[in-house]
């Protein structure tokens, strides 16, 4: 489900619901401002934006992966790993 | 194109990717080397599994914070702020002594990634065991893109976010087991499955996603009552919850309905 674009002094924005029987399971912010050079600034680092639990992370193209301490022992199998070993 | 650089320190994996001018020549391995430096200091002073470690030799009452180096001061001051700041559910004093690793990883990382600023034209990404920080050189860069691992399937992600200059810190319980303790029952907080926040410090993001995590029920609401933070709550029954300050100026019309109360309807 997702709502109208809302105009506000910073810019456009745009909330999504996910709904499973009838419980909100996930909001995201589709659309934030980002306009101008003052936004882009506060928006150094953004809002998460959630990932339908059927993608894989490899096809999402991501540099890094932030993740609860990965041990030396259980990085070998981590998706972390992958990401180095594929430079 | 970027190029990675991996080693392990305090018993975790360290990633490095570097985009720009200065990927794989002498002095993106002069600053590779430089950084691993700092985190094996900070481990040799903080780490409780060295006898010899100041933390150790406090434990033990061989020393006291006077006798130790300024930096040791700074990292216990940063729990002592924690611990006002979470209402005592985040704590570097245990049973057993001192344990500031919740402190430290965050901080040592911080620094280590200094080593990168020296390095014209070059956007870096620093990770420790999955929390890091990440620059870009100029306007034009593009934000490195962050994966937020799924803790209830750790081969997946349940989101992903554009840093370009910023720190993220993820907390939960799944890769190391139990080792987040509300410190006010002392006791592993099950409400949640994973906290990720996003600042401009890596030092803070990382103390706060701790501390939520120990705040167990209580951390989303604590969370957006924190500026300059954003980022991601899963619950143990796997329902994700974004937050930040910029969610609620930028939906301010409907800001008094909460995201978390969004969330659990």
């Amino acid at each position: 489900m997702t709502g109208d674009v809302a105009q506000t002094q910073w810019g456009p924005v745009q909330v999504q619901l996910t709904l499973q029987s009838g419980k909100i399971t996930a909001v995201s912010v589709p659309q934030y401002p980002n306009g101008n050079r003052r936004d882009a600034e506060i928006n150094e680092y953004a809002l998460p934006i959630l990932i339908n639990e059927t993608v894989q992370a490899q096809s999402s193209q991501i540099d890094m992966v932030s993740g609860a301490t990965v041990t030396s022992d259980g990085y070998i199998r981590s998706l972390q790993s992958a990401l180095d070993q594929a430079g | 194109m970027t190029t990675r650089y991996v080693d392990h320190v305090m018993g975790m994996p360290i990633s490095l990717a570097l985009r720009g001018r200065h990927t794989d020549d002498d002095v993106a391995a002069q600053a590779w080397t430089q950084a691993l430096d700092v985190l094996r200091a900070a481990d040799r002073m903080f780490s409780t599994y060295r006898a010899d470690s100041y933390v150790c030799r406090l434990n033990r009452g061989e020393l006291t914070v006077t006798d130790c180096p300024p930096e040791v001061a700074e990292v216990l001051a940063l729990g002592e702020q924690a611990r006002c700041e979470s209402h005592g559910a985040f704590d570097v004093r245990r049973a057993a002594g001192l344990d500031p690793s919740g402190v430290v990883k965050g901080w040592a990382v911080e620094r280590a990634a200094h080593a990168f600023d020296l390095l014209a034209g070059t956007d870096y990404c620093l990770s420790a065991g999955g929390d890091m920080v990440c620059r870009v050189a100029g306007p034009n860069s593009p934000a490195w893109r962050i994966g937020i691992e799924d803790p209830h399937a750790p081969d997946k992600l349940v989101a992903v976010v554009p840093i370009r200059n910023g720190a993220i810190a993820t907390s939960g319980l799944h890769r190391r087991g139990d080792h987040i303790i509300d410190a006010r029952t002392g006791t592993t907080p099950t409400a949640l499955a994973s906290v990720t926040v996003m600042h401009r410090s890596l030092t803070q993001a990382d103390i706060d996603a701790t501390a939520a995590f120990a705040l167990g029920p209580d951390a989303l609401t604590w969370l957006q009552s924190r500026p300059g933070r954003t980022g991601l709550v899963v619950l143990a029954d796997g329902t994700r919850q974004i937050f930040g300050d910029s969610t609620r100026e930028m939906t301010s019309s409907t800001s008094s309905r909460g995201m978390g109360r969004w969330a659990t309807k």
